[in-house]
Parts: structure tokens; sequence; C-alpha cells
């Protein structure tokens, strides 16, 4: 019989031959790797635990259980979908940097302690900004360099947190940390993946400079391996929930004015991420089921969004709203794959975004929380109007300048096919119902009061929109985020290390030479010749005068220690 | 060209037919967690559909207002 090995190692093990391999064949062999790593995951039963004993202490690099499973499954499915959609790839660099990438994710996901997870943890980051700088444009680079940054400080901050919980516990488990900066410490290492307002930046500054087929690798994994952690270790703080609130509301205003579709779809990163914050910050039943459901189905859409969006940028190079528009007749598919994906997002009955985000919903009201019932569905509203927006000004609006055809048939069988999984997953919700980590699950999405709710919310919200259409046009510009700030703060750190402290450097190196100079002048030979030449024959001490001092040395070392004895 | 408009005003037609029913028929739904008191109030989602559009273009065109700047702004 065969045993399940590490979902990792199956990708980092198959990221090994894609550099030998060409045309048909690495086409094959890419989407064959995620095939087998669902089977794996599929053989691997709840309670499996793998691990290895390292300097006193337990290392897990494989736990798990129905919360670990459920997210392994979903980086396992998009993988093989983003793969279908990149084989016309011939780049081998984002194929293999997407498979660490997703190696280290899994990684993340199945650990069972803090040393194992930061390691993956730490992968993922160097492994995901390859993504970006295979664009090999300045502003890719840029943004790669601010996005490693940011990783590397939150990286920081996880490790001194795990640190602090290890003195204070003596044990690496993977375990809700202890209250105190260890907690603390974690939970900003954890919070800036997840794209905590203010930690956010690097998400919408980075993944629209990614390559066509990066961005939708970058949508899945790391936030949702942030979203994972919290659920881990967590769930139930009540900050937590009111930071997914602030989270919705934030990315919604964003981007509602964004230029860049890419941008644009970015911010609602942030706000979707802050459902699934809000569900495990609730921390009841219904809210983990609902933020890990989101987790689920958003992974779905988003990859989606990416691919449209990815789809338009490859087939016309364009990806300004107030450049684009009339695509819906050149584009057919990737124009309703990207109204799926919309209504998905938005929360529309008969598609994914509707179930899990109603489940969110639902926990805050469950759990008497009607601030966060209210940022929520204004949440909600915003994203509608934003991707009624997109789609309106991407596909509908009349652009007779515009030149496009439709992307390549393995970008669009990976389209419809995901479109496929967002609309079976609306309709059947007990697929997903199942494997969730709260079993059985008592919701029931297709209520008419809540169905007739949502249609309400919606065609109100829509009717503005169509009422002020000119009030939610494009425009050319971009708008400041906190991401100024840092540029600033960074700045003025730039500034300071060149000015001051370099001068201060040159002061202290100044007057240390002028201190040796002094020195050295003191210790100089005061028989040394002051001018002419020199002649050693005539100026050097005498060799008896040193074996004397030497043996006279002796002698006293060895009357102290006679006497001493 | 005359049919496209035909058809656009048509939809145009149907989509305020499905926004006037949505709200009549919130007036008929029975409720079923009234936990907080605005859940009693009758086709309370159209209102907050309305009201929370605007209230985010506001809070656009606010945010705008001072922190729109050139796209080469950071070149």
């Amino acid at each position: 019989m065969i045993k399940p090995i590490l979902p990792a190692l199956i990708f980092i093990l198959g990221a090994i031959p894609i550099p030998f391999l060409k045309g048909k064949l690495k086409q094959f062999y890419l989407l064959l790797v995620p095939v087998l790593a669902l089977i794996d995951l599929y053989s691997l039963g709840v309670g499996t635990q793998w691990g290895i004993p390292f300097l006193g202490y337990e290392l897990i690099f494989l736990k798990v259980d129905r919360l670990s499973l459920i997210i392994g499954y979903i980086f396992v499915l998009i993988g093989f979908l983003a793969l279908l959609y990149s084989l016309h790839v011939k780049e081998d660099l984002q194929h293999i940097a997407a498979f660490l990438y997703m190696a280290s994710s899994l990684g993340v996901v199945f650990s069972g302690d803090y040393f194992s997870l930061f390691v993956f943890w730490e992968i993922m980051a160097v492994t995901s900004v390859f993504l970006v700088w295979s664009q090999r444009e300045k502003a890719s680079l840029d943004a790669g360099f601010r996005y490693l940054l940011m990783h590397i400080l939150g990286g920081c901050c996880l490790l001194t947190g795990i640190i602090i919980q290890v003195i204070e516990t003596g044990t690496v488990a993977l375990t809700p940390p202890m209250n105190g900066w260890a907690s603390l410490l974690i939970l900003i290492g954890f919070g800036l993946n997840t794209a905590f307002i203010p930690l956010h930046t690097w998400l919408p500054d980075a993944y629209p400079e990614g390559t066509v087929v990066g961005s939708v690798f970058l949508s899945v994994f790391t936030t949702k391996t942030g979203v994972y952690t919290l659920a881990r270790c967590f769930s139930g703080n009540e900050i937590l929930a009111y930071m997914g609130g602030i989270m919705a509301i934030y990315g919604v205003i964003f981007a509602l004015l964004q230029n860049d579709i890419r941008r644009l779809i970015s911010y609602h990163i942030v706000s979707q991420v802050g459902y699934m914050v809000a569900g495990v910050g609730v921390g009841t039943e219904l809210g983990v089921n609902g933020g890990i459901a989101h987790v689920f189905n958003h992974i779905l859409y988003k990859a989606l969004l990416f691919m449209c969006t990815g789809s338009i940028l490859y087939m016309s190079g364009k990806r300004k709203l107030t450049e684009l528009g009339g695509l819906a007749r050149m584009m057919p598919v990737t124009c309703i794959t990207c109204v799926i994906a919309s209504l998905s997002i938005s929360g529309v009955p008969g598609f994914n975004g509707f179930v899990s985000k109603g489940m969110v919903i639902g926990s805050a009201t469950e759990s008497q929380k009607p601030f966060l019932e209210l940022m929520l569905t204004l949440a909600s509203v915003g994203t509608f109007l934003s991707f009624t927006k997109l789609c309106y000004f991407t596909f509908f609006k009349r652009n007779d300048e515009i030149k496009a055809k439709e992307s390549p048939l393995n970008m669009q069988v990976a389209m419809i096919l995901t479109a496929s999984l967002c609309i079976l997953f609306g309709v059947f919700p007990q697929i997903l119902f199942h494997v969730l980590p709260y079993t059985p699950v008592g919701y029931h999405p297709y209520t008419f009061f809540h169905v007739i709710g949502v249609a309400q919310l919606f065609l109100v919200a829509g009717f503005v929109f169509f009422k002020a259409r000119s009030a939610f046009s494009p425009h050319p510009w971009i708008i400041l985020d906190f991401d100024y700030l840092y540029r600033k703060a960074f700045q003025a750190i730039a500034w300071f290390c060149r000015k001051p402290l370099n001068d201060f450097r040159l002061s202290i190196q100044a007057l240390f030479s002028k201190a040796v100079g002094y020195i050295a002048s003191l210790s100089r030979n005061p028989f040394s010749p002051k001018g002419g030449d020199y002649n050693e024959n005539i100026y050097r001490n005498p060799m008896g005068l040193g074996v004397l001092l030497a043996i006279l040395f002796l002698f006293l070392y060895g009357l102290i220690y006679l006497v001493r004895l | 060209m005359n049919e496209l408009a035909s058809m656009e005003r048509l939809l145009k037609k149907l989509f305020y037919l499905l926004v006037v029913l949505s709200i009549l028929l919130g007036f008929f739904v029975k409720k079923e967690h009234s936990l907080f008191g605005w859940h009693e109030i009758p086709a309370v989602e159209a209102i907050f559909g309305g009201i929370g559009a605007l209230l985010l273009l506001m809070a656009g065109k606010f945010l705008a207002s001072f922190a729109s700047k050139k796209e080469d702004f950071y070149d």
C-alpha cells in the first residue's frame, strides 16, 4: 500500500524536473503534479501526524485535521486550475516559483509547530516575490522589493513572538499563544500576511505588478494562510472581528476609486479577507465555518477575477478602466466568466459568495454584534457597486479604439472551469458544508427572507449606480494609501543614515584616528633619528638588551610563582 | 442600432420592475431573525442598499479630494 507523504514535498520535488521538460510533456507534467497532490490529500486521514525530534523539540511537519484539510484541498484545486491557465507560459522560472510557493503554503497549513510554520512562512515570501519580479519591469522590481521588505518585517515580528512563546511555554507546538508580547507579536506577524489595516499596503502595491499568471497564484495563498493561522491561534478574538469589519469597508472604498483593474481587485482581497477575519474573530461555530467557507469560495472567484483581468491585459495590453471598454464582443468568454466572478464576489444568490458571506454576516448577528453586521452589509453594497463599475467600464461601455481578441484556449478552459465551480458551490453549498471544520452545518442560505433581502440590497444599489453613473466613472489617478507614510518614513530613515548618522560615524572615526596617531607618536622609539638616512647598524638596539629583559621577566615571574607556592 | 436601443430600453424597464418588485416583496416577507431594531423595518435592505451606495460614494469623493494624485506621482 502506498503511504501518504507531505503534500509540500510533492511540489518541492515536483519543481526539480521542470527545467528539463519541454512542450506537451511539460504541460502534461505541470497538470499531473497537482493531481498527485490531490490524491495524496485524499489519502490523508484526519488525525495523521508526522514529525521529527530536533534539539529537544518535536517538529511536526504534518498534522491533519478538518481545518487544515479543507484549506489543503482548495490550495491544490486552485493550483491545478492556475497551472492550466499558465500552460502557454514558456518561462520555467514562473512555474518553479509557483510550485515552491504552493509547496510552502501547504507546508504552513500542515505544520503542527511554530518552528516549521515559520520556516515555510518565510519560504512563501521569498518564492512568491519571483512571481512579481518575473514581469521584468521597473515597477514590478520596485514593488517586489517593497513586498519583500514588508514580509521580512512581519517575519521578524513573528519570529520574536515565537521565541518568547517557546521560552514561556517550553514547547514549539502550534497552540494559541500566551497573552502578552508573544501573542501581540505573533498576531502582527500573522496579521501582516492577512493584510490587516494598516499593514496591508504590500498587497495592492505588489499584486497588480505581478505577471499575468503570477498574480493568479499570488491572489490565492499568502492572505489565506494568514486567515488559516488566525483561525488556528486567535479564533474568538473580538479585536479580530472588528478588524475584519474595518478591512471590509476600507478595501471597498479604495477599490471604488481605482483606475487600474488589477489594483481594484487587489483592494477587494483586503475587503473580502476582512469577512474571513470577522468570521474567525466572532469565533462561534457559524463564524469559523463561515470564515473558512469564505476562504474556499473567495479563492475560486478571486483567482477567476485575476484570470479574467490577466486575460484582458495579455490580449489588449491595457489595464486601466479609462482605456478599456467594449470588450464584451471581442472577448466573450472572458466577459461571461468575469461577470460570474463579479456576481460571486458580490454575494448574489446562486453564486458561491452568497453562501459564505451570508454565514459570516449571520454569525455577527447571532453573536449580538450589530455594528459589525452593519459594517459587513455596507461592504457588500460597496463590492456590488465596485464590480458593476468594473464590468460596465471594461466590457460594456462603448470604446471604438480598443482592439483585442479572445485569450488562448488553455486560459479560456481554466476560466470556464473556475466559473463553473463558483456556480456549483453556490447552487449546491452542501458539498462544501461536508468538509467545513464544524459539522453538521445548520445554516440554510436559500430562505425566501434572505434571498429577497439580498436582492433588495443589490437592486437598489444598482439603481443608484445607474442614476449616478458619472459619479462612479474612473479617473486617471492613483489614491495615496498608508504606503505614502511608509515611503516617507523610509526616506527619513535613509536620510538619517546618510547624513546625521554618517557624519557622526565620520567624526568618531576622525577622533579615533587622532587618538591612534597620538598613541603611535608616544610609542615611537625616542632614539630614532629625526632626520637624515637611517643606518640600522648605528641605531638598532643591541639584541642583548632584549634577551636581558626577557631573562629578568622570567626570573621575576618564577620568583612570584615560588613565593605563592 | 435601433434594435440595440430598444433592447436597452427594455432591459432598463425590466430592471426598474425588479427594483419595485423586490421592495414590495420586502413588505410581505416573514422576518426570521429580528435581533436588532432595524430588522423590524419593512424592506430595510433596500434602504441599506440606497443609503449605503450614497454613503460610499460620498466617502470616496471625500478621500479622493485629498489623496488622489497623478499616476506618475511615485515615479
